[in-house]
């Protein structure tokens, strides 16, 4: 199957917004929904932190799968784009594999596993090892948007609570936790403050990573499907794990293990499935390449 | 005007009024104390609180009695923002100086008033503590709510405030569910203490709570009241509670303020005919 | 502490006071407790109430705190600077200032605060008179030495007092950094015989501080030794008004009966 590329540059003339319609579409939807995921996009980056609702469509990927992540990818991919897609840091695991698939083959672009070679890179919980920079997207699969949803149910209070940045419900949250359990027990979604104003929830990923998002070169973009919303970190903004100014912030760590394939104590390590005490690296590509350096 | 030196007022409230239903001028004239009701026959609607003016000083604390229905604690809550007043202007100086009337902010704005200005203590505790958390964390609450970030910090001014209230301390981590009555009483007025407001609301505080349990709460409540140099509004339907905490008080009937006295006054030489009833019914 | 005041000028003023009843939960009778009332009292002087019980002394005491509200008449009373105020028409307000610092009032009971100590109620007068917090706690310890009540009751919660021993107590902190105006309403009435002498001494050395006296005591004795002025009443009247020593032998065991 090829497509006509060539009509599917971006838009310069009215004509080509106006659009003609093709029965087959460039990125699986059509331009209006990616319009609209685009315009909620923007606004998103507009007001960091903030959730915005959008018009989640029907995926080939069923909710929960990172249908959210998939529909801000194809809203944001373009024919010089370059996709990464990785699944707890795997590029080769399954949903991973899927995802990257429906988004190539939609599209026609090229894929590749290494982040220097990505423009746009969907992931669900990891951030990749290697740095990134202006020219990366990060696509986060997030399956629950809201930070407070331990805490409230009602949306109108919660819509109050993040308008209002009144938190307090948070913080008390976060009080019982280190009073129960001697330390703030949060391992994924670990919330955290933006730009000084919203409280995001950065499921999914570990605490590991989110020292990464402080003041990133790289764009940062949230996709929920199933809640139908996104948020975003735009490029150099604060971003502050939210605890108490003498309970430091603590990552995960494991003493002394190194990964068992290319020794490494300084990356995101997993436990080989099976083997307890056996560690890996999280992020196959980085680990890879390690090795063959 | 004498020369005599009177604290100038922390709270004023004019014409503070509050009714349920449809408005007419007139249902005004046509309930209250004469009438024997509050409610309105031709409109059904329901005078609650209506022409209510006080002032509070600092240091001071006034009574607002009265039976169930009186509207007393509708005045209450109109002050607090639990309930919104149909009519009326309520000043404070902590807040803006007093150029404000609290009445026309909008909600936000009354929630801030209600972490550092302005305290509530409900005589339901389950009202005022979030009973999931421990004693402890309801006193975080305000704190973090009011900026505080140092964990240290908020455990210690938490210890301090329960151990002020008697709160034993090794009870500071469970949660307040099970508490005691009493307790949980201590733990909200613990918490409504935390970010040293300087007016404080008190809603019969020790109504439903056991006699020698009431007693001790009481005493601690006018302990406070002496030492923090609060303004404070005290509703109570008990004379007890009324003598023993404030100087001065209001008799509320049918929503209108019927008589307005010293304390010791209106307990041994009351005016009003509802006053000497509600007097001499607590004397016996 | 020295009282600057004008010596020649009374302190208190009351003229043709009287104070009624309605009693609307009865039959909306009236009830007259004081037909009128017309006094002077000067600074130092210790002016002594006596009559018959139902004469109307305790309700003439309580007018001019405003315990009562004043039917008709005028209370005056001068202030420091010497502006005189009338009692009966001040707001709740000024009563309450007035109170805390230049009016005081002494009953025969302590009023409820029973989680206190006994030194810190004393010394908590003291402060709301203007004292510092350290001369109020050492100010209230002689004060109770004076009156018998021995140091290992200080810290006690006066609520675990004797009868007796409370009273003292209240006289302690009425009296401690005096009022210009102190209003005593039988205070001595429950103490023993060696404890009223204590109590007789520390009232009697007001008047060399200054402080007008005006007071109730059911003890002819106590009249005889404090005051310098009888005012005698029956049923709601002054029926006399002179120094002790003309008004005291006229004086029947009635009219001092409590």
């Amino acid at each position: 199957m090829t497509l006509d590329t060539a009509s599917h540059t971006s838009p310069t003339t009215i004509a080509q917004l106006v659009g003609h319609r093709t029965t087959e579409t460039f990125a699986l939807l059509d331009e209006e929904s990616k319009r609209e995921i685009r315009r909620a996009l923007l606004q998103a980056v507009c007001i960091p932190g903030y959730q915005v609702p959008f018009g989640s469509r029907e995926m080939p990927v069923a909710r929960g799968w990172g249908s959210g992540g998939l529909q801000v990818t194809l809203a944001c991919v373009g024919v010089d784009d370059a996709v990464k897609v990785i699944d707890q840091g795997d590029d080769e695991g399954v949903n991973a594999v899927n995802l990257r698939r429906l988004v190539t083959m939609s599209t026609g672009i090229d894929e590749t596993t290494e982040v220097d070679e990505a423009t746009l890179i969907q992931s669900r919980h990891r951030i990749p090892e290697d740095d990134m920079n202006e020219n990366h997207i990060l696509i986060l699969q997030v399956p629950v948007p809201e930070p407070l949803r331990g805490i409230e149910r009602d949306i109108r209070e919660l819509a109050r609570m993040h308008a209002e940045a009144d938190y307090s419900r948070m913080w008390v949250s976060l009080y019982e936790d280190k009073v129960r359990n001697g330390v703030i027990t949060q391992s994924t979604g670990y919330p955290c403050l933006v730009a000084s104003r919203y409280i995001v929830a950065t499921t999914p990923i570990p605490r590991w990573d989110i020292p990464r998002l402080h003041q990133s070169k790289f764009l940062t973009l949230f996709g929920a499907g199933r809640e139908k919303r996104v948020y975003a970190i735009p490029p150099y903004t604060d971003v502050e794990p939210l605890t108490f100014e003498d309970v430091p912030f603590e990552v995960e760590s494991a003493d002394g293990a190194t990964c068992r394939l290319c020794g490494s104590s300084e990356s995101f390590l997993v436990e080989t499935p099976g083997k307890q005490e056996s560690w890996s690296c999280s992020d196959t590509a980085w680990c890879r390449r390690r090795r063959n350096a | 005007m004498t020369s005599i030196i009177v604290p100038s007022p922390i709270i004023q409230v004019r014409n503070l009024g509050k009714y349920y239903g449809n408005f007419d001028p007139a249902m005004i004239e046509r309930t209250g104390p004469e009438h024997g009701t509050a409610r309105d026959h031709v409109t059904a609607s329901i005078v609650a609180a209506w022409g209510v003016n006080f002032d509070v000083a600092a240091g001071e604390a006034l009574g607002i009695v009265g039976e169930s229905g009186s509207g007393k604690s509708t005045v209450l809550r109109c002050i607090a923002g639990d309930v919104a007043a149909s009519t009326g202007d309520v000043r404070l100086t902590p807040f803006a100086d007093g150029s404000v009337n609290i009445l026309d902010l909008d909600p936000s704005a009354r929630r801030q008033l209600r972490i550092n200005t302005l305290s509530v203590v409900y005589q339901d505790p389950a009202e005022g503590l979030a009973l999931g958390v421990t004693a402890g964390g309801n006193i975080a609450d305000p704190l973090t709510a009011s900026g505080w970030r140092n964990f240290g910090a908020i455990r210690d001014r938490a210890r301090e405030l329960l151990a002020r209230t008697e709160v034993p301390l090794d009870r500071m981590d469970d949660i307040v569910r099970n508490f005691s009555g009493g307790m949980r009483q201590r733990v909200q007025i613990a918490r409504a203490l935390a970010n040293k407001p300087p007016i404080l609301l008190l809603d019969e505080p020790t109504t439903g709570l056991d006699a020698s349990v009431a007693s001790g709460v009481l005493d601690l409540i006018r302990q406070l009241l002496e030492e923090l140099q609060v303004a404070a509004i005290v509703v109570s339907h008990d004379f007890g509670v009324i003598e023993m905490l404030t100087e001065r008080c209001l008799v509320m009937q049918h929503g209108r303020v019927v008589e307005d006295a010293l304390t010791d006054q209106l307990l041994e030489d009351p005016h009003h005919p509802y006053s000497q009833k509600l007097v001499a019914a607590a004397r016996t | 502490m020295t009282m600057t005041m004008n010596k020649t000028l009374p302190i208190l003023d009351v003229q043709n006071v009287s104070k009624s009843f309605t009693l609307h939960n009865i039959d909306g009778r009236t009830v007259t407790a004081l037909e009128a009332a017309s006094f002077v009292v000067y600074p130092g002087e210790h002016v002594s109430l006596a009559g018959s019980s139902g004469a109307g002394k305790s309700t003439l005491l309580r007018l001019i705190y405003r315990t009562y509200s004043i039917t008709a008449g005028s209370v005056k009373f001068r202030l420091a600077n010497d502006e005189w105020v009338d009692i009966a028409q001040l707001s709740d307000a000024e009563v309450i200032a007035l109170r805390g610092r230049e009016i005081g009032y002494v009953s025969q009971f302590l009023h409820a605060q029973p989680r206190r100590s006994v030194i810190d109620l004393v010394a908590r007068a003291g402060v709301s008179r203007g004292m510092s917090i350290a001369d109020a706690h050492e100010q209230a310890g002689h004060s109770l030495a004076r009156l018998g009540i021995s140091r290992t009751l200080w810290d006690v919660h006066t609520s675990v007092l004797s009868g007796g021993e409370k009273q003292r107590v209240n006289i302690a902190a009425g009296l401690i950094s005096p009022p210009r105006l102190l209003l005593l309403d039988e205070p001595v009435s429950a103490l023993d015989p060696e404890n009223r002498e204590r109590a007789i001494e520390v009232i009697a050395d007001l008047s060399d501080q200054g402080v007008a006296v005006l007071a109730v005591f059911h003890d002819l004795d106590a009249i005889s030794r404090l005051a310098s002025r009888i005012i005698l009443m029956s049923r709601g009247n002054v029926v006399t008004d002179g120094p002790v020593d003309q008004v005291l032998p006229q004086l029947t065991p009635g009219d001092v009966q409590p």
